[in-house]
């Protein structure tokens, strides 16, 4: 896991009195302003066909979704 | 600004607070007072997505099948559910992170739009189907669709403007455990206590066998347990709720109490409608209160009540939840507030983004002559297509050990998890492949 500590920066510029309480019951990377962002993943080639077959397989299915409405309308109307 | 504490930190290390010094007590009740506190996203993702479409869907069920396979199917596809939401948990716990915020840092910016593609326009035709619930469960109060609808709304706005993620959670978690209301409508229908047991172990009978009508209703149901916004929602609430790797245990237990809880919902609205197969009764054009009128001979007029406040409550569970997983994820995207525990001037553009997707949603509903009933069946149909991608991208995200650590998926939970994948698949293929060939299998 990436840990918070080598995601992110501790909170260092708290006040004082709301830092103490704050920093206790939360996490570092908690910190709605403290995020790090993670880098990006290197997706394997395989990865990257299986995504896309996915998409592929959405595209269809949609448009038979899109087929099986229009003939529905047209029952109803 | 790294290092400052905004008013959205000082809510969640309140909360947060409250969770350590139990944990670092030994009073008489910890335990439960610890559950009480952790429990919320499992239970209002599961509950919320026993919504309008789900709730008419097992009606459909009920009416069309009675007693027999699909209650152990309902178990089934919740099972599911629990399998894919509680890898939501551990995501959320380890990273810290939103599901669609993850998505953009690890795949990029090409398929992240994928992902939010299929979750926004998906939950605009969810929230549609909301919002016909709503319409219909008060239309059997005589309450005109445009107050029913404008009413709902101001709920969905009134309960967000709390500006408080654990106000906003108890709230809904009060109005989705009236998700129940369907069990005292299954026990004044009388089921035959030993036909439902024997349905569990036979997985039948299926009356009429397997046809098209029976694979819209399969896919319907699949549908009804397992969608792509309930992801994007569960770790996004795990998230505004300060969740850590110290509360995954919690949130499992969460998450299975919301599928049990969800799945007696189910499984009572299929029992109450039953009789309505009994008795021969076409409920193929039925919206809500039509089930509600229908069901009065048989469950009387208190059942038929329960029924409609049920349709209702179903409705406007998941218009809160459906509208709160789009304002995160556009919030983790945009790189603007995320959380409900916003204050209005930092997070307007969250909320508006929420009460948008509800008002815009509810505008369509008052559309006249739209077929609302293959509206809400076909909803269930759609989620169960975009699943697939979805559930990569989360099986991608939860084996990634450079954010997770050791609380990546072990072997049994990618067992399961791919398990769900070829299944949902399988099912969309087997839809398709007789939609393009109705007379495969009789009408």
């Amino acid at each position: 896991m990436t840990t918070s500590k080598e995601t992110s920066q501790p909170p260092a510029e708290l006040p004082k009195p709301a830092a103490n309480w704050v920093r206790e019951a939360l996490e570092p990377d908690q910190f709605s302003a403290a995020k790090q962002p993670f880098g990006r993943q290197t997706l394997s080639r395989r990865t990257i066909i299986l995504l896309w077959g996915l998409r592929v397989y959405v595209v269809l299915m949609g448009l038979l979704v899109a087929l099986q409405t229009w003939n529905a309308f047209h029952v109803v109307r | 600004m790294p290092g400052e504490v905004t008013a959205e930190d000082i809510k969640r290390a309140g909360d947060r607070r409250r969770i350590r010094v139990l944990r670092a007590g030994n009073g008489r009740g910890r335990s439960l007072k610890l559950l009480w506190l952790l429990i919320g996203p499992g239970i209002l993702v599961m509950l919320g997505e026993n919504d309008g479409p789900s709730m008419i869907s097992y009606a459909q069920t009920g009416a069309s099948y009675g007693v027999g396979f699909f209650l152990p199917f309902i178990v089934l596809t919740f099972a599911m559910a629990f399998v894919v939401q509680e890898m939501t948990v551990r995501l959320g716990a380890a990273t810290k992170r939103g599901h669609a915020e993850l998505i953009y840092a690890r795949f990029g910016r090409f398929w992240g739009f994928f992902a939010m593609a299929d979750l926004i326009f998906g939950n605009l035709l969810t929230l549609v189907t909301e919002f016909i619930a709503v319409r219909a469960g008060l239309g059997f109060f005589g309450v005109p669709p445009g107050i029913a609808v404008l009413g709902a709304l101001l709920v969905v706005v009134g309960v967000v403007l709390t500006r408080r993620y654990w106000t906003w959670e108890r709230i809904t978690l009060g109005f989705a455990i009236f998700n129940l209301i369907f069990v005292p409508v299954a026990v004044l229908a009388h089921p035959v206590s030993s036909q439902v047991v024997r349905s569990f172990f036979t997985w039948g009978p299926l009356p009429g066998g397997v046809t098209a009508g029976f694979i819209l209703l399969v896919m319907s149901n699949i549908g009804a347990t397992v969608t792509p916004w309930m992801l994007f929602f569960q770790q996004s609430a795990v998230v505004d709720k300060g969740l850590t790797t110290a509360d995954i245990r919690h949130g499992r237990i969460d998450t299975a109490l919301g599928a049990v809880l969800a799945a007696t919902a189910a499984i009572a609205t299929v029992l109450a409608t039953a009789p309505l197969f009994a008795h021969h009764v076409d409920a193929s054009n039925f919206e809500g209160a039509g089930f509600a009128q229908a069901l009065a001979p048989y469950v009387g007029k208190v059942g038929a009540t329960l029924f409609a406040i049920g349709i209702f409550e179903a409705g406007l569970v998941a218009a809160i939840t459906i509208s709160a997983s789009s304002a995160y994820a556009f919030g983790e995207v945009a790189g603007g507030a995320r959380s409900l525990n916003s204050p209005l001037r930092e997070g307007r553009l969250f909320y508006a983004v929420l009460i948008a997707a509800a008002a815009i949603a509810a505008a369509l509903v008052l559309i006249p002559h739209a077929p609302l009933v293959f509206i809400v069946l076909i909803v269930n149909v759609i989620a169960v297509l975009a699943m697939p991608p979805a559930i990569v991208f989360l099986l991608l995200l939860v084996n990634d050990r450079e954010i997770m650590g050791e609380h990546a998926n072990g072997p049994m939970a990618n067992f399961c998890g791919i398990s769900v994948t070829i299944l949902l698949v399988a099912a969309g293929l087997i839809y398709g492949i007789t939609t393009i060939f109705p007379h495969l299998l009789p009408a």
